[in-house]
């Protein structure tokens, strides 16, 4: 069945990929497994994530690609509207250092105003938004790709470097708990001497 | 014959001087990395994982009993508290005879990203007054919160009003949603658990994004012809540069404290409703009943007088007061207006109440 939207073709496409890339991981895993030695084992036993993280940035790329269009959109469009602004205001080309000086003012305050409504806007930071959204999608996809790369190597990946980190903060603050009701103790019985 | 579109040869002249006044720029003034700050001579005090605690030495004979501890913004350094003597904030309380401690929050690294506002409101800021009080021997001090750092103070004193005299708030961020600035649009749609989740701590790289929308071309065009234009003026340019050094040096946030920054005061604006938690326990504004002082600049466009002025409202003090000045975020501590205005205000509040 052809795809009837870009929607469907990606998903197809993401499909199509998704099967050849599992389906050559099986055939090839007992070969793979026999033929690869030294320290690239591990990395070819966890090459399918690679490519699966690969297939998955094309569709996250495709996202970010769009709202990235709607930045630019709205900064071309927004740019327009304030250049007709200054052509109203101050038709003539400036002659003499004075008039360069007041239509600079103009154009850099129509400007400033222009944008910061642009900035301001509903439709700006929804735009906004989605697009650091999506250029985080693709740094995920990216850490995922590194954490292979990591782990062939038998270094730590970021989500266990991150549990460490956690760990850490975890136990400086009962360390601090414990020093605090420690002090506590120690004026009590002070107190009671 | 004379041409109708003759150039005026004072046009030429302008671009010759400033072609001049570029070439000529290295040979006049420092790169902003080899600018030393002249900052007001201090001992570090105590310190706290990366926290540092800076005690000011005394400028005067005689000091006023009661410390004051500023809390920092968590956005750029402390230094635009102190960045040169004739506009120094911290200078000059200290030579109005206060004795001036000031929170620097440090350079927080990834291993520094579950962090969150417990451990900088009950951890940092309480082990600072705690030492604070037990250094000057006092049972109560003052604290002042600037711009972030105010959110952080005006939460610690609703937890802590028995260790807290008077509360000096400026330009504090508090009602996220009345927030006119473009810093809150962006904030209001940012995907915050994605972000902490995938790059940890709040990184540099989008605070100087948030810079770049403020007035792009006043602030990324204009300003820069202003410093070519004025590079033998020796006073414009040395405080030009101070401030571009101090604003392109920005930490990266803990990731657990922006995303319930970003979270509980521009999304949800927990603050100001009186629904915020921190660690299981309520912030209560009407908690606050000491004398506070809450400092707004009309001209704000990082932290708008709307978003800050709500604290003065909220709170259940009967000795509070409220000032508007006539400037910018940075105006209000950095410039010769809070030397002249906004300081000895401040200054003769706080010395009636120390």
């Amino acid at each position: 069945m052809k795809p009837q939207s870009t929607e469907e073709a990606v998903k197809y496409y993401k499909h199509l990929s998704l099967f050849w890339t599992d389906l050559i991981h099986l055939m090839s895993s007992k070969p793979q497994a026999l033929t690869s030695t030294g320290p690239m084992r591990a990395f070819a036993t966890n090459s399918k994530k690679v490519a699966t993280e690969l297939i998955e940035i094309n569709e996250s790329l495709l996202g970010f690609n769009k709202f990235q269009t709607e930045y630019y959109k709205q900064f071309a469009e927004t740019w327009s509207e304030a250049q007709k602004k200054v052509n109203l205001k101050y038709p003539e080309i400036p002659q003499d250092v004075e008039q360069i000086e007041v239509f600079k003012r103009i154009w850099i305050d129509i400007f400033d105003n222009d944008f910061t409504e642009l900035f301001d806007s509903k439709r700006f930071g929804e735009n906004y938004g989605k697009l650091v959204s999506k250029e985080l999608d693709l740094t995920k996809h990216w850490n995922n790709i590194t954490n292979v790369i990591l782990q062939s190597v038998n270094l730590p990946s970021k989500e266990e470097i991150d549990e460490v980190y956690k760990e850490l903060h975890i136990l400086k603050k009962r360390i601090t708990k414990l020093e605090i009701e420690s002090k506590k103790k120690k004026m009590v019985e002070r107190n009671e001497k | 014959m004379k041409s109708e579109n003759a150039i005026d040869p004072k046009i030429i002249e302008e671009i010759i001087k400033f072609n001049k006044n570029v070439i000529e720029a290295p040979e006049l003034v420092p790169a902003p990395d080899e600018i030393v700050l002249e900052e007001t001579p201090h001992d570090v005090a105590l310190e706290i994982d990366k926290t540092r605690l800076l005690h000011y030495k005394p400028l005067t004979d005689k000091q006023h009993k009661t410390p004051l501890l500023i809390a920092y913004a968590l956005i750029n350094r402390y230094s635009i508290l102190d960045l040169q003597p004739d506009k120094s904030w911290v200078r000059n309380l200290v030579q109005q005879g206060f004795d001036v401690y000031m929170l620097d929050w440090g350079t927080p690294t990834a291993m520094d990203k579950y962090l969150d506002f417990d451990d900088y409101i009950n951890g940092y800021l309480d082990g600072a007054v705690e030492f604070i009080k037990n250094e000057s021997s006092v049972e109560k001090i003052s604290l002042q919160g600037y711009c972030t750092g105010a959110t952080l103070a005006t939460a610690y004193i609703t937890l802590h009003p028995e260790s807290v005299k008077n509360y000096i708030a400026t330009a504090p961020v508090i009602d996220g949603w009345r927030d006119t600035t473009v810093i809150s649009n962006l904030a209001k749609h940012m995907d915050v658990d994605k972000m902490v989740d995938t790059v940890g701590n709040m990184p540099p790289e989008f605070m100087y994004y948030c810079f770049s929308v403020l007035k792009p071309f006043e602030q990324g065009l204009e300003k820069y012809v202003k410093f070519f234009k004025n590079i033998d003026n020796k006073k414009f340019v040395d405080n030009f540069l101070r401030v571009e050094k101090w604003l392109s040096d920005t930490p990266p946030i803990p990731g657990e404290l922006f995303k319930q920054w970003i979270k509980d005061i521009y999304q949800d604006n927990l603050l100001i409703q009186n629904k915020m938690y921190v660690n299981n326990r309520h912030i209560d504004l009407k908690k606050i009943n000491m004398p506070i002082f809450t400092q707004v600049a009309v001209g704000d466009h990082l932290v708008s007088p709307e978003c800050s002025m709500p604290l003065h409202y909220a709170v259940a003090s009967e000795d509070k007061t409220l000032r508007m000045y006539p400037t910018g975020h940075v105006g209000m501590i950095a410039s010769s207006l809070s030397q002249k205005k906004v300081l000895p205000e401040l200054g003769k509040w706080l010395l009636e109440r120390s």
